[in-house]
């Protein structure tokens, strides 16, 4: 059994002009001890998922349907004491932006002990031995227990972040672009951190990236979305050497690369669509070079092209094969995209 | 052959109550007619106000910078219009960078009207001739900024750009607010504008991906200093500076079949104010020596075209 198992789920914000389509119905397991990795660009349904698993979705979203299955409890029928239990303690969450996920007016080692305090039954003797442990660990030297958020630079305070959700030992880690805001090099240096503690730990984790570099050096599945849909979702393998959906095919073709040399891009023409209006059928299909009559009629089912590797396409078998002819053209995208 | 750009150990300080802050150290390199030098480094490391230093929205506390071989550091104000006319810069955020209230069309032409360069239907049509390069349909013309995606809104700002016909851009972290689909698009159209308008660019990101894509020369900075210059393949395939193999290194390739080096830097940069003497990159630097942290290194050509800041490079690349 899997440590979470998330079956379609669909999260939508109710707001003015209609339903904003944030989550459509996705399904996912993440398994004890393994890092699922959550690939897409802005506005895919990343984050909300993630707040969805914690039911911390901001008003005016709304969970819809599904279920979330965490250790064969449903955490969406779970009551509101129960999940906060949960919060910080089995399931913990690293926010992007370490510049604002930290309160300003509060020691660092008070926001790490305040989590312990919460969930821990320890004298504060033994909370505060906890704290200054988990600060080592995270590489910050104790004595700057009683320091606040601002004397830190963002690396050391990304550091804190994940200190805060690890001081309990959670045994599932949503991670929400950890490193998104920092340089390269402390990159390196907070994901070696994360990559280290989890093995340590055996912390099973959620990491929500749109680096596909990230993804290759610390995941062992990956889930790619695309308009809350997940579009492929395999091993890092299957995704990474038989990709076989035409959206992941062009976010491969978009990356400029180290290793590879090429003249010009191949980027994925139009843009991303409208979360309130998506495109009928298959919702990449405006943006499609394969897109067929079919596409735009109805939504693929999920196919299963090998073990462990699911794809959303009514041309997944093709979109993989570089000989291929294209789909018809006068299917691909309305007026309104052509002329980006 | 002459060089279109050349900058001689130029400086830039800012004052802070804390002593002066050291953004631009001694920088010196030239960049030829219709080649791009990208900047690549880490926040703070001074590539921004190097830009600005560039094409003189900052005045340079020291040194001087040639274009076109003409001494332009300091240039008078009718000078000052002059270069504006032949460098422009395309700014990094496409949210901040354009005026709110007003539309695509007007934003395009405010430049030509600032610099009297066309006026009437002269200035209708090359608006809308810069909007077919660019890439924007001409639907977009009475929409405002905030009505477009990031996408198109570095359009406009590379519309702004190439509306005086200039000879050199300074690209300011043009596509790191950009999905990487989008980012795409429009490093393809800087691309193709330079191929087709022989422009000249100097393109700074923190991203040496994409770095790599879309430069000739790449110049590394840390901390204010330049580390290394050379061509572009030579530095990915041969890096000399102890700080370009961590870069390097420290970059997730989307791979599952490539080998790194195995670097992880320690440590963080060291505040440019005030700096100590020495090497800036001493504090994080596995090989440091006692000379290191006395002397600023200066940069020398280790092979043709490629220089390199550093005391020990010789020793360390055993060369």
């Amino acid at each position: 059994m899997s440590l979470l198992d998330i079956q379609d789920l669909s999260i939508h914000f109710i707001t003015e002009n209609g339903a904003v389509k944030a989550v459509n119905g996705i399904s996912l397991h993440v398994d004890e001890g393994r890092t699922l990795g959550l690939v897409g660009e802005t506005g895919a349904g990343k984050t909300t998922t993630a707040l969805g698993i914690l039911r911390l979705v901001p008003e005016p979203g709304k969970i819809l349907s599904g279920s979330i299955t965490y250790k064969g409890e449903d955490i969406l029928t779970m009551s509101e004491k129960e999940v906060q239990d949960l919060r910080g303690n089995e399931i913990s969450m690293i926010f992007q932006d370490p510049m604002t996920a930290l309160n300003p007016v509060m020691t660092v080692g008070d926001q790490i002990a305040e989590v312990i305090t919460r969930h821990q039954h320890c004298s504060s003797v033994e909370c505060q031995q906890r704290m200054l442990e988990i600060l080592d660990k995270v590489g910050i030297s104790s004595d700057r227990a009683k320091d606040y958020p601002h004397q830190f630079s963002g690396g050391m305070k990304q550091r804190i972040v994940i200190a805060i959700a690890l001081a309990c030992n959670p045994k599932l880690l949503l991670a929400d672009e950890p490193t998104t805001a920092l340089d390269v090099t402390i990159q390196a240096q907070v994901l070696r951190m994360i990559n280290d503690l989890k093995k340590e730990l055996g912390t099973a984790m959620l990491l929500i990236t749109h680096d596909l570099g990230i993804v290759a050096e610390s995941c062992d599945d990956v889930a790619i979305m695309y308009a809350g849909n997940i579009v492929e979702y395999g091993s890092v393998e299957a995704v990474f050497d038989h990709t076989a959906h035409p959206y992941t095919v062009g976010l491969f073709g978009s990356l400029p690369r180290l290793d590879v040399d090429v003249e010009f891009l191949s980027p994925i023409p139009g843009l991303m669509p409208d979360p309130i209006n998506l495109p009928s059928g298959c919702p990449f299909h405006p943006r499609c070079k394969l897109a067929t009559r079919e596409c735009m009629e109805a939504m693929p089912e999920a196919q299963e092209l090998a073990p462990d590797h699911i794809v959303r396409c009514h041309h997944a078998r093709q979109a993989s094969d570089p000989g291929t002819v294209l789909g018809d053209p006068a299917i691909r995208r309305p007026p309104l995209w052509t002329q980006h | 052959m002459e060089h279109l750009l050349e900058a001689k150990e130029l400086s830039k300080y800012y004052t802070t109550p804390n002593g002066p802050l050291h953004a631009v150290e001694q920088v010196s390199f030239t960049v030829d007619e219709k080649t791009t030098l990208g900047v690549v480094g880490e926040s703070g490391c001074g590539k921004s106000t190097l830009g600005r230093v560039l094409v003189g929205l900052l005045d340079a506390t020291g040194g001087d910078f040639f274009f076109e071989g003409e001494n332009v550091t300091h240039p008078d104000k009718k000078k000052r219009k002059e270069l504006r006319r032949k460098m422009q810069i395309i700014f990094q955020d496409p949210y901040s960078s354009l005026d709110p209230r007003m539309c695509v069309s007007d934003l395009i032409a405010e430049p030509l009207k600032a610099l009297k360069l066309a006026r009437g239907a002269t200035l209708e049509k090359k608006v809308q001739e810069l909007m077919d390069t660019v890439g924007l349909a001409r639907r977009f013309a009475y929409s405002y900024p905030h009505e477009l995606d990031g996408g198109r809104r570095q359009r406009i700002g590379i519309a702004r750009a190439l509306s005086v016909d200039p000879k050199f851009i300074v690209c300011d972290e043009p596509v790191s607010a950009l999905d990487v689909s989008i980012q795409a698009q429009v490093l393809n159209l800087l691309k193709e504008l330079q191929i087709e308008k022989g422009l000249t660019y100097v393109f700074i990101t923190h991203n040496l991906s994409v770095v790599k894509h879309i430069s000739h020369d790449i110049l590394v900075m840390y901390c204010g200093c330049m580390v290394e210059k050379c061509p572009s393949k030579e530095l990915f395939a041969q890096p000399l500076h102890p700080y370009t193999k961590g870069l390097l290194a420290a970059i997730p390739i989307p791979s599952l079949h490539v080998k790194k080096p195995d670097i992880v830097l320690s440590g963080e940069v060291t505040s440019p104010v005030n700096p100590k003497p020495g090497c800036r990159f001493a504090a994080r630097c596995p090989y440091v020596s006692d000379l290191c942290k006395q002397e600023m290194p200066k940069p020398q050509e280790l092979a043709p075209g490629h220089f390199v800041a550093c005391h020990r490079a010789k020793e360390i690349n055993s060369l």
